[in-house]
């Protein structure tokens, strides 16, 4: 159903739900009067331009020629973003050379798409993650959780 | 090193230099204010170079800005004239790049005098301009562009509010009271949405095989493009001044006006050189223009200088009229590292374009998972805590999204950056005026700006048709 309804009328929806959201926080935040401007009235302005211009583009989608919604390959996406959630937990328990190689690994093998792909991908992720130990862990010394179970290198 | 990286960036089609500039602004927390100001001002400028070399040799343009050279500098290339295609683009940038910080230097200050004139209702009303320039110039739908820049404004407002102290949006989530950051939104909107897209269609590059000689333009050359590059540089100066002009519009506005100016306009888009040389020198000259407008009046005019802006506020620096005369440092450390890169980049970009060549065949899928790494690494290093990781991972989704659904992050981020200016001067003048609108149009510059905001809007109705078919050049271009 939400195919048949073009690009234009779906994305508008999702606006149209934040503005009303937006709105309604405003309003609770306390508008004030145009004398004493309270921290909602320009929130409360603005979310209402949110839900007019939304509105605009539905009935405009609705109506008008439907665009046709761009293929939304969402494996891959889904795959980097869980591995990338997957990886900010890793740092929590294994040290940052560690869990970048895994992390590293994980996204190589997304990536290449090769007969013989293993060696490559390994070759790239540890010298991804090695770099990346030494420019951000030895040079800027950024700050990284202090792993719980494995610790390589710190 | 910001012009090397940022000709780097330039050459690699993808990321862009906003993108760079969003995943390298958490790099210049540990480096002083000048030195961070001056090396993501020559990422930018470096990609302006960088991006024509695609452009004319593989069709594709490294950035926005280039997206114009390629319709002459590809038939150039093709013709066996990629050298002086090369090199008047090389040069054009130089002297329009050169212009540029000598304008910056000579009307920067004498305009923040002007600034000290404007009181809230002006600064309200330069913002308003602002945007509405911005989702005007908008290449898919002005108001897909005002949904995103009103969706900008409203997550500047998480946090808490600077008038009554009280908390916004935040849930009772402690973080949320500092509010959204800047670094974790750019960086995901460009950063990370980038690497998502790059996930559904990895681009493919074929360079077109040519014999690079002859780089240096003869008499010919110079003597067609001359004009070009005298013309693209005001041009492009001017229209980056104007809040919302960015170098692809002084670009395309280069383009059209030579077009119009030449003799034979049928030769162009068939390997007119000065269809190369004009836009060139415009985009680089634009930077400059708009560096004007955020050192004098603190308003940030185009994406690229609403991330320096952000970069000198995470420095605890205000940028404003009074920036010159409290921070004297990072204006003429600029203006003199300005000097000092466009020379760089002349030497760097001739006698390095085949290396810069070499670099366009390293494949993007070993790119990506870099990228995606700097952006977690950097968002992370921001407060040293996995929240900003998550908020840059779910603008990253939203970047991704709205590019499938055309809309576009620009006018979302500029949005963000200005909010809290306009947010005081709309606050501030209805007190001042006891509830009344009006103050915005008494104040005759106030009025004007306002009155100019209007004109773009209208306009943009009556000139629609017009628009459309340019557009449609465009995408056939």
């Amino acid at each position: 159903m939400f195919r048949q309804m073009g690009s234009e009328a779906i994305g508008s929806f999702f606006w149209l739900g934040v503005g009303i959201f937006f709105a309604i926080e405003g309003i609770r935040l306390n508008v004030g009067i145009l004398k004493n401007p309270g921290p909602g009235f320009l929130p409360l302005i603005m979310a209402t331009l949110l839900v007019l211009f939304s509105l605009f583009i539905l009935i405009k989608g609705l109506i008008k020629s439907k665009t046709p919604l761009s293929k939304i390959l969402w494996k891959k996406q889904l795959l980097a973003v869980v591995s990338v959630f997957s990886y900010i937990f890793l740092l929590e328990f294994v040290d940052f050379l560690f869990s970048t190689f895994i992390f590293m690994f994980i996204l190589f093998a997304i990536l290449i798409k090769e007969r013989y792909r293993w060696p490559k991908v390994l070759f790239y992720s540890a010298a991804v993650a090695l770099a990346a130990w030494f420019v951000f862990y030895v040079v800027i010394r950024t700050p990284f959780p202090s792993p719980r179970l494995i610790s390589i290198w710190s | 090193m910001g012009v090397l990286l940022g000709t780097l960036i330039g050459v690699l089609p993808g990321i862009g230099p906003s993108g760079t500039i969003s995943i390298l602004l958490p790099l210049t927390f540990k480096i002083s204010p000048v030195t961070s100001i001056i090396l993501l001002s020559g990422i930018y400028y470096g990609a302006m170079y960088g991006g024509s070399t695609t452009s004319i040799l593989v069709n594709i343009p490294g950035e926005a800005a280039s997206v114009v050279t390629c319709l002459d500098g590809y038939q150039m290339a093709r013709q066996g004239r990629a050298g002086p295609a090369l090199g008047i683009s090389a040069f054009g940038s130089f002297i329009a790049g050169t212009f540029s910080v000598i304008g910056l230097m000579f009307l920067s200050y004498p305009l923040t005098k002007f600034a000290l004139l404007f009181g809230p209702p002006e600064y309200f009303s330069m913002i308003v301009l602002g945007i509405t320039f911005v989702t005007y110039l908008a290449q898919k739908s002005m108001a897909k562009a005002l949904i995103t820049a009103a969706f900008g404004f409203l997550l500047s407002f998480v946090g808490i509010d600077m008038i009554t102290g009280k908390p916004r949006y935040t849930f009772g989530i402690p973080i949320l009271l500092d509010g959204v950051g800047i670094l974790p939104l750019v960086m995901g909107l460009f950063g990370v949405a980038e690497v998502f897209k790059n996930l559904d269609s990895p681009e493919t590059r074929a360079i077109f095989k040519t014999k690079l000689r002859g780089l240096l333009p003869n008499r010919q050359d110079w003597k067609d493009s001359g004009r070009p590059i005298v013309r693209g540089t005001l041009l492009g100066f001017l229209i980056g001044v104007i809040p919302g002009g960015s170098s692809p519009l002084a670009s395309f506005a280069s383009y059209a006006v030579e077009k119009r100016c030449s003799k034979h306009p049928e030769k162009f888009g068939h390997g007119a050189i000065e269809g190369v040389a004009g836009p060139e020198s415009a985009n680089n000259s634009a930077f400059g223009g708009g560096l004007v407008t955020l050192f004098s009046l603190g308003i940030p005019p185009t994406v690229v200088s609403a991330l320096l802006f952000a970069a000198l506020m995470i420095q605890g620096i205000q940028p404003g009229p009074f920036l010159i005369s409290e921070h004297p440092d990072i204006f003429w450390g600029l203006v003199a590292s300005m000097y000092l890169g466009n020379i760089l980049l002349l030497f760097i970009n001739i006698p390095l374009i085949g290396v810069w060549v070499q670099i366009l065949k390293v494949p993007s899928k070993l790119l990506h998972p870099l990228i995606l790494l700097f952006c977690i690494v950097g968002a992370y290093s921001i407060r040293n805590t996995l929240f900003d990781v998550g908020m840059m991972m779910l603008f990253g989704v939203l970047g991704y999204l709205m590019d499938k659904f055309d809309y576009e992050p620009a006018p979302l981020v500029l949005a963000f950056v200005l909010a809290p200016i306009l947010e005081q001067g709309l606050r501030q003048s209805l007190r001042l005026s006891g509830g009344s609108f009006l103050i915005f149009f008494n104040r005759p510059l106030s009025a004007i700006l306002l009155g100019a905001a209007g004109l773009l809007t209208i306009s943009y109705f009556f000139f629609k048709k017009q628009r459309e078919v340019l557009d449609v050049k465009d995408e056939n271009a």
